[in-house]
């Protein structure tokens, strides 16, 4: 194993601006094989599209992005390749509309990873036992709540046996009460070991899960810590305001 | 012709049709259907009783076959472009974004009976005689198998039924398109973008999971713009293609029968109109089924 020395995603002073606007500015980070990093900031403070980034979604202005060493690029063939490593949890879920649970599952194995029908739907029945809605696998997307949507959406993610997940902001979209059934599922993947990116308004869940926090503010990032330091004895001012508002209530 | 318009109500439809499920509006007892149905009966019964219109019925509807079939073959062609330059519209090289444009904005800006001027008396001719030039210049060069072959077509070769069916096809084609490029963008985003991050290729993510939603709710568009094609094809007439019109005027023309030719007339295409009409409620119906 070179958990020790390669970095399962590198960012390397990276900035992404849209038009005038920089979203991101000069920004360096690694994670590490079985790392749980989360990102935290005010919203517009470019913590999604640097994670964006992460998996060529959104193109970097300046710098560079490196998954498990291989750097990412404009090749076609090669990001397709990356991504199917990469699995992404949406705000908004994005399952595909017109496919039942299962075929939201099996479509990439398919035509990404060339499976057959069997071995995927074995794969997706798995993953839905995995994240606890097993029984809705010939339900449409619209028929499911939003918990439930998130759960499926993370189930697709993992059944492509990803190195590394990205998550944004995976409970932005959804009714509270149905916060905790992700949350679940997230810990239990932390649990497991996979190595995860999120970016999240989640408090609890950072301190609980996180190996390390990374607060960002106007494109840049303003404090990186250990979940203990970082929410008992935050070193900068603007982490504490930022802190101060969202822990009041 | 606006399509955008056609779309616009279309959506307004469905919206109804949506809330007529809920059965918050009473639905109303559908009198305009049975008007319309007492009308076209009446014809025919007239047909039947009346021996000038049968006469007129009778030759007037030998154009039927014509009409249809020029109606179904350019609607599949103008389809099959729709989809193709729909897609270019949306496509990330900026080549053929352009070129897709240039057709559509082209075509929109010219009228209908135009175009079927244009497109077969220009376009078609224009095609065969540089065909010839190409099969000159192979003849030149000693490649004689495929130069006579070229050199040999002459404007006089291509059919004027032809002619109107690829006249047609050329110029519904361009609408056909920007209710593609519509259902296509009418998708969010994130569709795309999951599918991306899953390692999908831009047309693996477009064929099996935009395009599969994008058609699914142009269909009621595509459906409409079947109708519009089935009455402009009245238009190919002036190519004298013998289709109901072309027929019908030709019998007004020397029978001196008006009345009796276009009134059958109208009545044959509100028929056809009408039966289109209710096999895509039909299938809207039933893809409103599915969706629940």
């Amino acid at each position: 194993m070179n958990e020790n020395n390669v970095p399962m995603i590198e960012v390397k002073n990276l900035s992404k601006s849209f038009g005038v606007v920089e979203a991101v500015n000069g920004v360096s980070l690694q994670v590490f094989p079985k790392q749980v990093l989360v990102i935290i900031g005010p919203s517009g403070s470019g913590k999604s599209t640097l994670l964006r980034t992460m998996n060529w979604l959104e193109r970097p202005t300046e710098g560079e992005v490196l998954v498990d060493g291989v750097p990412l690029s404009e090749n076609q063939y090669r990001i397709n390749t990356i991504r199917s490593d990469i699995g992404m949890v949406f705000q908004n879920f994005n399952l595909y509309g017109h496919l039942t649970v299962t075929e939201n599952i099996t479509l990439a194995l398919r035509i990404v990873k060339k499976m057959k029908k069997e071995d995927a739907k074995k794969i997706a029945l798995q993953q839905l036992m995995k994240v606890g809605i097993a029984d809705k696998a010939d339900y449409y997307p619209s028929e499911l709540s939003g918990g439930q949507q998130q759960r499926v959406a993370i189930a697709r993610a993992l059944a492509m046996e990803p190195k590394v997940m990205l998550f944004d902001e995976p409970t932005s979209a959804l009714d509270p009460e149905m916060i905790k059934e992700v949350l679940d599922v997230m810990q239990l993947l932390v649990k497991e070991g996979m190595t995860m990116v999120i970016v999240t308004h989640e408090m609890g869940f950072a301190k609980a899960a996180a190996d390390e926090v990374i607060f960002m503010d106007l494109g840049k990032i303003v404090e990186r810590a250990a979940p203990e330091v970082f929410f008992e004895h935050p070193a900068c001012d603007r982490t504490k305001q930022f802190l101060s508002q969202i822990l009041t209530h | 012709m606006a399509v955008n318009d056609r779309l616009a109500t279309q959506k307004n439809k469905n919206g109804l049709q949506s809330i007529d499920d809920m059965q918050l509006t009473k639905k109303d007892f559908p009198w305009w259907m049975v008007t319309i149905g007492l009308v076209i009966l009446i014809t025919f019964l007239m047909i039947q009783i009346n021996p000038d219109f049968k006469d007129a019925f009778n030759i007037i509807r030998a154009g039927l076959g014509v009409t249809i079939s020029t109606t179904i073959i350019a609607y599949c062609i103008a389809t099959l472009v729709g989809l193709l330059v729909g897609l270019g519209r949306v496509s990330e090289s900026i080549v053929w974004r352009n070129i897709s444009t240039i057709y559509v904005e082209i075509i929109r800006g010219v009228p209908l009976l135009v175009l079927i001027f244009f497109i077969a008396l220009v376009l078609i001719p224009g095609f065969i005689t540089l065909l010839n030039i190409i099969g000159d210049f192979f003849m030149d060069a000693g490649i004689s198998g495929i130069g006579e072959k070229l050199t040999a077509i002459e404007i006089r070769s291509v059919p004027n039924n032809v002619r109107a069916i690829i006249s047609l096809a050329v110029t519904y084609g361009a609408f056909s398109a920007e209710i593609f490029r519509a259902g296509i963008q009418s998708i969010n985003k994130g569709q795309m973008e999951a599918a991306r991050s899953q390692g999908m290729s831009h047309w693996q993510a477009m064929r099996c999971v935009i395009l599969p939603q994008a058609i699914r709710n142009v269909l009621p568009a595509l459906g409409n713009d079947l109708i519009s094609m089935l009455k402009d094809s009245s238009l190919v007439s002036i190519l004298a293609v013998r289709d109901i019109t072309q027929i019908a005027r030709l019998y007004a023309g020397h029978s001196f029968k008006f009345a009796q030719a276009y009134s059958i007339l109208c009545v044959l295409y509100l028929t056809l109109t009408l039966i289109l009409s209710l096999i895509m409620k039909l299938i809207e119906r039933k893809l409103g089924n599915e969706r629940k």
